[in-house]
This record gives C-alpha cells, structure tokens and sequence, in this order.
C-alpha cells in the first residue's frame, strides 16, 4: 500500500497516497462546516498531522480507520477551537462597521438628505438659489437679495414656490417607495 | 494561506523515510522493563523494608501489592495503545478492574486499621524519606513515558496522560508497598492513592501541554 511506501521514503507513492485522500478528507470536513476556508483550514491539519504522525501507521492493520481517527481529532479540534472563538469574539460585519465621525453611523439619514439634495438640484435655477441661501446657508432676505441681485420680494416668492415643489417631489418618491 | 496542492508538495518534498513505531505492546514492555531496572535499582541501594517476607505473607497485602502492580503493566498497556490514532479509547477501561481490585485492598485495610490509628503514632520522621523514593520512582518513568508517546500530542493527548499517570501511580505505588514500612493504612491510603489520584489529574489537565512540549517540532 501506498502508506507503507511513503514511510520507507518513496515520495510518489507519497503524493499519490495525499493527493487521492484529499477530496475524502473534505468530505469528512464539509460534514462539520460550512465556510470553504474553514474545510480547506482542516484537511490542511489532517495533512500535516498524518505526516507528522506517518510513523505510527502499522502496515499490518488498514488505512483507513487510522486516517479517519486522525481526521476526526483534527475536526474536533477545529470545532473547539471555533466555539471558543465564537463565545468570544464577534466577527465584523457590515452592519457592524463604525466609525467616529457620526454621519456615517447614520446611513438612513445620509440617504435621506442625498434625495433632498438631488430634489433641490432639479428645481429651476431661480427657486434653487432661493431655497440654498436662504435655508442651506441661512442667509437673510436682506443678504440673500444683496447677493442674488433679486428684490425680497421675489426671493420670497422664489423660496415659497421651491418649498412647494420640493413637497410635491419627495411626496411622489415616497408614495412610490 | 497556502493551497492544499502547495502544501501536499511541500509535505512531499519532507517525505524522509520514517522508522515505524514497533507494536504498542512491545513498547508498553519496554516501558516495564526500565520500569523493573528503577525498582532493582532502588531495591539495590535502599533497602526493602525489614519486615517485607511477613508481609509477603499476609494476603490482604500479597493482594494489594499485586494489583497496584497489575494496575500499572495494564495502565502501560493502555497508554501505549491509546497513543495510535486508530485503536479504540474504550482501552482506556483495561486498568480499570486491577484498579478496582486496588483500591478496594486499600479501603479495606483502612477500614479494619482505621481505629487502631492514634495521634502521635504516625511516623512524621519518615515522610522526607517517603518523598525522595516517590521523585525517584516517579520522575524518571514519567520522564520516560512522556518521550515514548511524544507523537501522542497530535492525537489524544489527554487520554494518554491521564492513562499514563495511572501507570506511574500504579508502579511507583507498588515501590512504596515494597520498600517502605507504613503500619497505619491511613497513610498508605494518603501516600498512593493521593498520589494516583494527583498523577491522574495533572496528565488530565496539563497533558496536553506536556505532550507539546515533548513533541518533535
């Protein structure tokens, strides 16, 4: 047998012998977990382990119990090692992520305020600057006539009609969503 | 990470021909065997106790001495088959009727013995004495078993030790019946027992770690 080989020092009866347990080694794995990386983690350890311990394999008694043992102390291990790793630690996810400035903890709320700002953007141009320096930048009526060239009178009316389309706007999305 | 098919390669390119371990019995026989040289050498340069032929033919300590000694050759053999990955754990049950057979002998004397102890009969003096023979024994064959089942530190590690501790127990108990004179079963029952069940727990618990430490790396 291939195993016996291997102890005697032949490396390719070596290669053969590790190369055909492997796809059964995953198959014991996958019966255990779920995540590819951890099913590749531990036919890795069975592989280094059946090397490791290649001389306590006794030609006379069958291969395959042998490995299977050894597989399933690796498996055991593997699934300790993940309980414990799990009662302590919480992987990071997504929804997990944070960060200090608080804008980002608020993506409801970003999301928000992006609609509102491509509403703002496709009022017409006068009602735009209306709505921008009067309520975004806080102007005055007397600043913001100062800066646009507009009477107060106008900027009023630019500002109320702005108002009035930007409800009718983001009252449509939301119906729609 | 590396790939499975880079480690394989790797694995192959290590492949060195190995010697195969001999049969766990044979080597559970050569454990015994060092095991038997300790104890003559100890009978050689301590004396065994004075009164050991009366002893010897008292059954209750014929038994006794006999399953601690039985204790340990199974302990041994249980070790050693434990320490390949493809026997089965339920070996870890073979000591377990010497063991019985053991302590019961050792509950027995204390129950029979257990009034005639009094305070200030126990020989405190000897106690140093004691615990030099138990070093003795139990450091070299702990020593001993723990590079034999090296490997054992992939595999079962805790199984091993708590097996092998009872081997130890067993066989450095059996020194202490042979070579020093407790009259009061009390003490007996301190010194082996204690000591089993102390060797017991330290494999349990720290086996793991005392086999990595062992482990060619």
């Amino acid at each position: 047998m291939y195993m016996a080989r291997a102890q005697a020092g032949d490396r390719d009866a070596y290669r053969r012998l590790l190369e055909d347990v492997t796809p059964y080694l995953r198959s014991i794995a996958a019966r255990h977990f779920r995540n590819s990386g951890d099913i590749e983690d531990t036919v890795q350890e069975v592989l280094l382990t059946v090397h490791a311990v290649r001389h306590t394999y006794d030609p006379a008694r069958p291969f395959g119990p042998w490995l299977v043992a050894i597989a399933n102390r690796r498996v055991v291990d593997a699934l300790r090692r993940q309980g414990r790793s799990r009662a302590r630690e919480v992987a990071l996810e997504a929804g997990h992520e944070t960060f200090a400035a608080p804008q980002a903890n608020l993506a409801e709320a970003a999301s928000d305020g992006r609609v509102l700002r491509d509403a703002v953007e496709q009022l017409p141009s006068g009602q735009r600057d209306a709505i921008r320096m009067l309520k975004l930048q806080e102007m005055s009526l007397k600043e913001a006539a100062a800066v646009s060239g507009m009477t107060v009178a106008a900027l009023k009316v630019a500002a109320h009609r702005a108002l009035k389309t930007l409800r009718k706007v983001l009252g449509t999305q939301n119906r729609k969503a | 990470m590396i790939t499975t098919p880079d480690l394989i390669e790797s694995l192959v390119a290590n492949a060195a021909p190995v010697r195969r371990l001999r049969p766990p019995v044979a080597r559970a026989v050569g454990w015994l065997l060092f095991a038997a040289l300790i104890l003559t050498l100890l009978a050689v340069s301590h004396d065994v106790r004075p009164d050991l032929a009366l002893r010897l033919r008292q059954p209750e300590f014929v038994t006794g001495i006999a399953a601690s000694l039985a204790t340990g050759v199974l302990a041994a053999i249980a070790s050693f088959l434990l320490s390949t990955p493809d026997r089965s754990r339920a070996w870890l049950l073979l000591p377990v009727p010497a063991l019985f057979v053991w302590v019961s002998t050792i509950g027995y004397g204390c129950l029979i013995n257990w009034v005639s102890l009094q305070p200030g009969s126990l020989p405190l003096g000897d106690e140093a004495g004691c615990f030099a023979l138990l070093v003795l024994t139990g450091v070299p064959l702990s020593l001993a078993m723990l590079i034999m089942l090296r490997h054992a530190a992939l595999l079962a590690p805790t199984r091993v030790a708590i097996s092998g501790g009872l081997a130890v127990a067993a066989v450095t108990a059996t020194a202490l019946s042979i070579f020093h004179e407790h009259d009061a079963s009390a003490i007996i029952l301190i010194w082996n027992f204690g000591i089993a069940v102390l060797l017991v727990a330290l494999g349990g618990a720290f086996g793991r770690r005392m086999f990595s430490w062992a482990a060619p790396h």
